[in-house]
């Protein structure tokens, strides 16, 4: 009973994946093939874990330098990079072949990056440098290290390019960088331990998780000021183990969604209203999170569960927890 | 080798183009002179407590050092800061002959140079009079170094901050993990120094706190007197009709704790002085950003590990920057309230940490700590407390004698 309908599955899945596969080769290129597939970035167990999009089955596992963390695509999705903590660079995966094809050197410790592909720069914030590297993809070399209050994680790159976004966690500030000119031009205090970005789509705030006292806050750039701030507490739970890392806007600026750390929630704001609609239950240490193109589902890595819990975005359900490598990071989804 | 040659290129064209206006253009009017504030580092010249710790045959078993580089870490980090509150952070090294004299020395470095923060590095015998000192007086006095219940108990003060757990807590966090493991009957062996009697007893009390049973309390003498095996020889110290889990060691001197490990007649595990202590920091932490606070510090020595008392050392300074930052404001009264009423801080270790307001004790997880990893973080999980799960470890509100303000 269950094999048959295993091989109908298998079927299915197969004549999808001939489907995806045939359009793209016939057109004779080698990107956008919206594969689907999910990559998690595993801290501990020095890997990525990549999952079919529909049966959620393990597709490969990648090994990777030590201790992979943020993870971006290049525009025409041919290419992953992922920073790696343990080992200074940041690794160049091969969407296709699904296998590291080549690595980027960077400073000490590379947590979170931006990619700029029309200057071809990385920017990555070097957690143990107290520093941000400005990298030439092409020519694989430092063109700049701006010095950033101690321990630098989150990044932003303004649409523009030219402008730049860095969290110091231990500073409690977020310096505007000068892109181009690769230095500090300006800095506004935050709360405790400030983490991740994620901007409004018409431009105007920033949003930044504050890990240690558990709240957003909202920063409008026109004048780069905090503007705002939200606090979260689901039932249940203290003050104290809020600990908000990562967060994720939809495509129409409605709506926000934030992971809470050891809260184990994710949390749903109304963006406009800057209002918390509903807390839903994930894993602990709950840090990575991503929407699907259609926003139909979320993904939030467990870093504490060694899982990760997929979201129903319409009915704000967790539906399944998925087992991948030791302390999950982020996810990102090809599609 | 091609991207250094190129970042220095880059750093060189920078300078140049920094300068260049600088040299050339008409000086702008001078801005204000920075604020300052200075944090003094009190410590006792040739403090017993920082001698080597050796054993037989002269081996050099522990080699101790006073945590101001853990001081000098949170200043570092502070850089930034300096840009943004224009204000500048220092630290001031203040030496005294005797414990006797800190008190002395705190009066005047208020008085005479405006010092209202101080970290001290002192025993505990210091702080009885440097109570008496400063009663009344506005500034703002962390403990770093000493773990005594009693600073916390019949000494405390309004102007004194623990930034160190206090013994109570350490034992605690031990005890918290040693019946989560369900290894709730103990052997004590006791040392003969007043402080092992301390450790002893503190033990004790937090064994009766968490409901774990004491089978036994052995005095030890250390020494190799064959006449004296009864004492001095841990086989037949733990050679005791009833069963036990674990066996605890109270020894400061450490030359008999260490002979303890794989020496006992049934085979137990030993915690206490040795193999699994109660510690504020350790070496090995690897979560809340640990690492790179570890880092920072070990670049900052050339390798030394960072211990509770560095950690201690740290937050106190880490502590005065937040209250610099978060009241926007230079004057003490406002620092001095957010930093006992009001603020959180991150100490890279879990749940936030802040000041108990009953004594003053700053609320802290303990690491469980192993030579060469933390095998568990108190409060250990299932241990809740109706407020703050922080406050199982230590002297809670309705338990503390401590009278702050009255």
């Amino acid at each position: 009973m269950n094999g048959l309908v295993m091989q109908v599955v298998t079927a299915r899945i197969m004549a999808l994946s001939l489907a995806l596969v045939v359009p793209a080769l016939a057109a004779g290129q080698s990107h956008a093939k919206d594969t689907g597939l999910i990559f998690v970035s595993n801290e501990k167990t020095n890997n990525l874990i990549v999952l079919d999009p529909k049966t959620y089955q393990v597709v490969k596992d990648i090994k990777v330098s030590r201790r992979p963390r943020d993870m971006h695509f290049s525009a025409d999705r041919s290419k992953l990079y992922v920073a790696c903590g343990d080992d200074d660079v940041i690794d160049i995966i091969d969407v296709a072949k699904l296998e590291v094809v080549g690595k980027l050197a960077t400073g000490p410790s590379p947590e979170t990056f931006a990619l700029d592909e029309k200057r071809r720069r990385i920017y990555v914030a070097n957690e143990e440098g107290s520093s941000l590297s400005i990298i030439d993809i092409d020519q694989n070399i430092i063109v700049h290290e701006v010095p950033t209050g101690a321990e630098p994680e989150g990044v932003f790159l303004g649409e523009d390019g030219k402008t730049l976004y860095v969290t110091s966690e231990v500073g409690d500030l977020i310096h505007l960088v000068d892109a181009e000119g690769g230095h500090v031009t300006q800095d506004v205090v935050v709360g405790t331990r400030p983490r991740r970005f994620a901007a409004t789509p018409d431009g105007k705030e920033l949003w930044v998780t504050a890990e240690l006292s558990g709240e957003v806050y909202i920063i409008d750039r026109a004048n780069f000021a905090v503007s705002g701030k939200i606090e979260f507490l689901p039932p249940g739970m203290r003050k104290t183990d809020v600990t908000p890392v990562g967060l994720v806007m939809t495509k129409d600026g409605k709506t926000a969604y934030v992971t809470l750390g050891h809260a184990a929630h994710v949390a749903v704001v109304d963006v406009a209203a800057r209002k918390v609609q509903a807390y839903i239950l994930v894993g602990k240490r709950s840090w990575g999170i991503t929407l699907t193109r259609d926003e139909t589902r979320l993904f939030v890595a467990n870093g504490f569960g060694d899982d990760i819990t997929v979201i129903d975005t319409k009915s704000r359900k967790p539906i399944v927890s998925i087992p991948v490598g030791r302390i999950p990071w982020g996810v990102i989804i090809d599609d | 080798m091609n991207s250094w040659r190129n970042l220095c290129a880059a750093l060189g064209a920078v300078a140049v183009a920094s300068l260049a206006p600088a040299a050339f253009a008409q000086q702008p009017p001078s801005p204000a002179p920075p604020q300052r504030v200075t944090i003094g580092y009190v410590e006792v010249a040739g403090d017993a407590r920082y001698e080597p710790i050796t054993g037989f045959g002269r081996l050099v078993l522990k080699n101790r050092e006073r945590p101001f580089a853990g001081a000098q870490v949170g200043l570092d980090e502070a850089q930034a800061l300096t840009r943004v509150l224009k204000t500048e952070f220092a630290l001031e090294r203040i030496s005294v002959p005797s414990p006797a004299e800190v008190a002395a020395a705190v009066v005047q470095a208020r008085d005479a140079r405006g010092i209202q923060f101080f970290i001290v590095d002192a025993p505990a015998d210091a702080f009885k009079p440097l109570a008496a000192a400063v009663r009344g007086r506005d500034v703002l006095i962390f403990n770093a170094t000493a773990a005594d219940d009693a600073l916390r108990r019949e000494v405390c003060a309004a102007q004194f901050v623990h930034t160190l757990p206090s013994l109570a807590m350490g034992m605690d966090g031990l005890v918290q993990y040693l019946v989560s493991r369900k290894w709730s009957n103990l052997l004590v062996f006791e040392g003969p120094l007043p402080a092992d009697a301390v450790m002893a007893k503190a033990f004790e009390n937090s064994a009766k706190k968490f409901g774990a049973r004491i089978v036994a309390r052995q005095q030890f003498k250390p020494g190799t007197d064959p006449r004296e095996r009864e004492k001095n020889d841990p086989a037949l110290l733990s050679a005791i009709n009833r069963d036990y889990d674990v066996v605890f060691v109270a020894d400061h001197a450490f030359d008999f704790a260490r002979q303890v490990p794989y020496h006992t007649v049934r085979a137990r595990p030993v915690v206490g002085s040795i193999d699994l202590e109660a510690t504020a920091w350790h070496w090995t932490w690897e979560h809340n950003g640990a690492p790179q606070v570890n880092s920072r510090f070990q670049k900052l020595t050339g390798g030394r590990h960072m211990e509770g008392t560095d950690w201690a050392a740290w937050i106190a300074v880490k502590m005065v920057l937040q209250a610099a930052l978060r009241t926007r404001s230079t004057e003490f009264d406002k620092q001095r309230k957010f930093i006992v009423d009001e603020g959180t801080f991150d100490g890279n270790k879990g749940l936030a940490v802040s000041v108990r307001p009953w004594d003053h004790q700053l609320r802290q997880a303990i690491l469980l700590a192993a030579p060469y990893s933390v095998v568990a973080r108190a409060p250990v999980e299932g241990f809740l407390h109706k407020t703050n799960d922080l406050d199982t470890l230590g002297d809670d509100e309705p338990e503390t004698p401590c009278r702050l303000n009255k």
